[in-house]
């Protein structure tokens, strides 16, 4: 269990605090010291604050200050009592509508809703003239009013809910439904539903206020705040504080209790609140931090050099990404190869400048060599620049091409965009090259996949589009982010042979590929070179076929002997899990998973060693792994 | 009782703890603005049988509705048409109670494992659910079997307190077979648990698996599209395609010897580490829709063998050799043991 007071709860204290100031100040207003609310001094009407009556009195010479305690206690009282009946009932049939669905969902949501039909002012009036003015009356006309809301937040959550898998889970366990239905879904449908109680709170008090305004609400003497701004608009133009007074009231208490629940919310979700994103205008310059650049031509087509990305945390920084270098020439393909968190992603990213805004490059350069043979530091290329490469020298293909595809727009106009978005002429012009990068990408019938839309592709051909729109503008340097890992395999086999089959053409002839996988066997099919990665650092480096018949680091000996493909009995598991990035073991990282690690491993961090031409390993031991 | 004589299954001499005939499962499915309603079928006719502590695995692509069988199987999603039998109960004639009571018996394991833990609730009282439902302890005593269960998946029973996002995707995978296992099921459904984990860790649940099925006589359905995971693991496999079963043999045979056309294309496609092979051309064109599948053999509009007579007739799974049977006309002709005509 958690302590109650860890910093997650602290943001809960100060709303919470005078939240709570004001629900007991309105609850002792009988023990306060107050002038009697509904006593006139009808020769005091309109006086000014004074030591006696600190807010000064109304136009029947009753003290302020004590109506609006005294007031606060019926709205309050009205608004929370509403809001909390509302809430119990509409969650309760949204809940079973949901989860039942069916008749039950007739029966419980689609008749709450009926309620909605009627404008809210006609309801409350007609309960009203049923049964006679007054705070019960009220309460009823509020609830019948906002359950219908409450139902269908519930009612839409539940839906959600009712497929996900720990709920599946539980009824498999063999749970009654009402056990799966206040175990397992209203605790996890709740945060809504807390942000739903708040907004009702605020908007039953708006509603008691403008019912008892119009006479309809809390009858006269007694005060409310709705009534005390009835009263005080009468008067405005002489005593303009009458009307300041219940309306800082009534919207300091609605602002104060929206920040609570909001605050709640985030406080029961066990996650924890995501770390707040500085908008790109306010950003400082992403590399303000880093070391003067260096534009001296690199060999090859790319050369990173020292990368080092940081991501920024609750808890200070942590550096995700550390030290990686690596080169890619012209014509090569160079596989990124990890698990997840080991950064493979965010390093591709980085020379994309895509990195995420709590992520911010804190060394290293990224040289690479455009179309036109000069020579820029990606890493403190301004914006614009930056724009201006991507899609045109540089450009990358995602792992989910459901998720790259714009669902509300033509295959076709999304591949012309990043034509036309380039200078490549006219759009009739651009057109047609799209008809041509279909054709090249193997679509059948380009022209007409032009002019559908992403949902009547496939998951396969959907690729197909983005790589088309990737390779639209003949890159330098294509990266390819888990191109197949969300397609089937007979699919991935088609997508590796196009992107083969691009590389070798003669018209994106010389481009590099940057492959990123965690999947060694694509990396076996596909690249030249093999970049293995472990904890946000290169452990090892080297030609693919050299690599995979003789690592020379363990991390990468072990992953190739756990995959399943070995004949073993006993898959060669490696033990333990991939450590987080904020709690590294000290010395080399993988050591707490290596089986011949030693004392040395667990002290000294190593470096990388040369251990054949072109191939490093990050491991004290290197040419004692097997 | 119906006439109609159910091709023999792979294993005639075990009697099988689960048994479907004819399963079919359809979504509703919905064209256009405007359209029609119409029915999409998951799953066009299955047979499947599990003998007891035997492994089946059912592999194929993504929508070739395995995942559907899994959920079908254990009455999670009712089927359409056709019936399942546990131990010879007919799950979906059983009344509400008895079938609550039988599914201690049976469990599912599933393929995220970032989705099927309550994210609110201590992993221990989750793991406990199950041993409380069916009443299998007091608290106490379950108390006591959670932390043997977290033991027994090689977690720190110190651990049943936490809750589920301190724990890494292996472990959590870890926690949900523990919890899979806290009714002491006979058979365990797990659907794809190792394709979201990562490479080091995938292995490590693989032997967990396989030690848990010897340990103890587990029958295991195990649902995924990683052929070498599923010849490790499995006694028998079933392919899939679009619905319906098209290849079933012993894994080892199966692998050895591929006789559908599909399942030697999807040999052919998964790549391999150990060389760069002159794969075979790459299957063309992908699986059809659901919605409007082909006439005949499904599989005829991706397949090098096709025959016109492939679209004529839906082509029935027959027997092809010892324990091993295919819905392939024309390889079916080539196979010496089987029964043709």
């Amino acid at each position: 269990m958690k302590a109650l007071f860890s910093p997650r709860f602290n943001q809960l204290a100060l709303p919470g605090a005078l939240l709570a100031l004001i629900v007991l100040t309105v609850l002792a207003a009988p023990l306060l010291p107050l002038a009697d609310p509904v006593k006139q001094m009808v020769n005091q009407r309109l006086a000014a604050p004074s030591p006696g009556h600190l807010l000064g009195q109304d136009e029947y010479g009753r003290d302020v200050l004590s109506r609006i305690i005294w007031g606060g206690r019926v709205s309050l009282t009205v608004s929370f009592l509403a809001a909390f009946c509302a809430g119990v009932i509409g969650t309760l049939l949204g809940l079973v509508g949901g989860y039942f669905r069916g008749i039950v969902e007739l029966m419980s949501v689609r008749l709450a809703e009926v309620i909605l039909c009627f404008p809210p002012m006609l309801l409350a009036l007609l309960v009203v003239t049923l049964l006679g003015p007054g705070a019960v009356t009220l309460v009823l006309v509020l609830t019948i009013l906002f359950t219908p809301a409450y139902a269908r937040v519930a009612y839409a959550e539940t839906l959600s809910a009712r497929t996900l898998d720990y709920v599946t889970a539980q009824t498999a366990l063999g749970a009654t439904s009402s056990r799966v239905l206040f175990r397992t879904v209203l605790p996890n449908i709740a945060p809504p539903l807390l942000v739903q109680f708040s907004l009702t709170v605020a908007a039953a008090m708006m509603l008691e206020s403008g019912l008892s305004f119009l006479g309809l609400g809390v009858v006269p003497p007694s005060p409310s705040w709705g009534l005390m701004i009835r009263a005080a608009r009468s008067v405005m133009e002489q005593a303009p504080l009458l009307l300041l007074w219940p309306c800082l009231a009534l919207a300091g208490t609605v602002l104060l209790l929206n920040v609570f629940c909001d605050r709640l919310r985030d406080v029961l979700d066990p996650r924890g609140a995501a770390v707040g994103v500085i908008p790109a205008f306010l950003r400082k310059s992403r590399a303000a931090a880093l070391p003067q650049a260096t534009t001296e031509p690199a060999p090859g087509l790319v050369r990173i050099d020292n990368l080092t990305l940081s991501l920024k945390t609750p808890a200070g920084p942590i550096k995700v990404v550390r030290n990686v270098s690596f080169g890619i020439a012209p014509g090569e393909t160079v596989a990124l190869v990890g698990e997840s968190g080991s950064g493979k992603t965010l390093t591709a990213l980085a020379v994309m400048g895509l990195l995420p805004p709590v992520i911010t490059p804190v060394d290293g350069s990224i040289r690479f060599t455009r179309r036109d043979g000069t020579v820029s530091d990606l890493l403190q290329l301004p914006e614009a620049d930056m724009r201006r490469l991507r899609g045109n020298d540089l450009s990358i293909v995602f792992q989910d091409p459901s998720s790259s595809l714009n669902p509300v727009h033509r295959c076709g106009k999304q591949v012309a965009e990043a034509i036309l978005a380039h200078g490549g002429g006219s759009a009739r012009k651009a057109r047609d090259r799209v008809v041509e990068l279909f054709r090249r990408v193997g679509l059948p019938d380009p022209a007409r996949r032009a002019n559908a839309f992403p949902h009547e592709l496939s998951g396969g051909q959907k690729q197909r589009v983005m790589i088309a729109a990737a390779v639209a503008n003949t890159p330098r340097l294509l990266i390819a982010d888990e191109p197949t890992t969300a397609l089937d395999v007979t699919v991935q086999a088609q997508i590796l042979d196009l992107l083969a089959e691009l590389k070798s053409g003669a018209e994106t002839s010389g481009m590099g590929l940057l492959f990123v996988t965690h999947n060694l066997a694509v990396v076996r099919q596909i690249a030249d070179r093999v970049v293995v990665m472990y904890a946000g650092e290169i452990v090892e480096e080297g030609p693919v076929g050299e690599v995979f018949a003789h690592p020379r680091h363990p991390y990468t000996a072990a992953l190739l002997a756990s995959a399943p493909e070995s004949e073993a009995e006993e898959l060669a598991a490696i033990p333990g899990t991939v450590p987080s990035p904020a709690a590294l073991p000290p010395g080399c990282h993988f050591a707490p998973r290596c089986a011949l690690s030693t004392q040395a491993c667990a002290t000294a961090h190593p470096d990388a060693v040369e251990v054949g031409p072109g191939r490093t390993a990050r491991c004290i031991r290197p040419m004692e792994v097997a | 009782m119906n006439v109609h004589v159910s091709p023999p299954l792979a294993f005639p001499d075990r009697r099988p703890l689960l048994r479907a005939e004819g399963l079919k499962r359809g979504f509703k499915g919905r064209g256009g603005l405007l359209g029609r309603s119409h029915e999409v079928l998951a799953l066009r006719g299955v047979d499947f049988a599990l003998a007891r502590g035997e492994a089946v695995g059912v592999v194929g692509e993504s929508g070739c509705g395995k995942s559907t069988l899994a959920r079908v199987l254990l009455h999670l999603t009712p089927a359409t048409a056709g019936r399942v039998t546990f131990d010879g109960k007919d799950l979906g004639a059983l009344p509400k109670r008895e079938l609550r009571a039988l599914r201690r018996r049976m469990q599912l394991v599933f393929q995220d494992p970032f989705a099927s833990l309550d994210p609110r609730r201590p992993i221990g009282d989750q793991i406990a659910d199950g041993i409380l439902i069916h009443r299998l302890a007091t608290r106490e005593g379950a108390k006591e079997k959670v932390a043997a269960l977290l033991a027994q998946v090689g977690l720190d029973p110190a651990h049943a307190g936490r809750l589920p996002h301190e724990f890494s995707g292996g472990q959590r995978q870890r926690i949900a077979i523990a919890r899979a296992l806290s009714t002491d099921p006979d058979v365990l459904v797990a659907d794809e648990p190792v394709s979201a984990l990562d490479v080091s860790v995938q292995a490590q649940v693989v032997n967990l698996l396989k030690d848990l099925r010897s340990r103890l006589g587990l029958g295991l359905i195990f649902i995924s599209h990683d052929l070498h995971v599923v010849r490790h693991l499995c006694d028998r496999v079933v392919v899939m395609y679009l619905g319906r079963v098209v290849e079933e043999a012993p894994a080892a045979e199966l692998f050895a010897t591929p006789h559908h056309p599909y399942t030697q294309a999807l040999l052919a496609a998964t790549p391999s580490m150990h060389a760069v092979d002159d794969r075979r051309e790459p299957l063309k064109g992908e699986m059809p829709s659901p919605a409007n599948p082909p006439s005949g053999c499904a599989f005829r509009t991706r397949c090098p063998r096709a025959l016109p007579a492939c679209a004529e007739e839906l082509p029935e799974l027959l027997h092809a050799g010892p324990g091993r049977r295919l819905a392939c006309p024309p390889v079916l002709a080539e196979i010496p043991e089987a029964p043709h005509a």
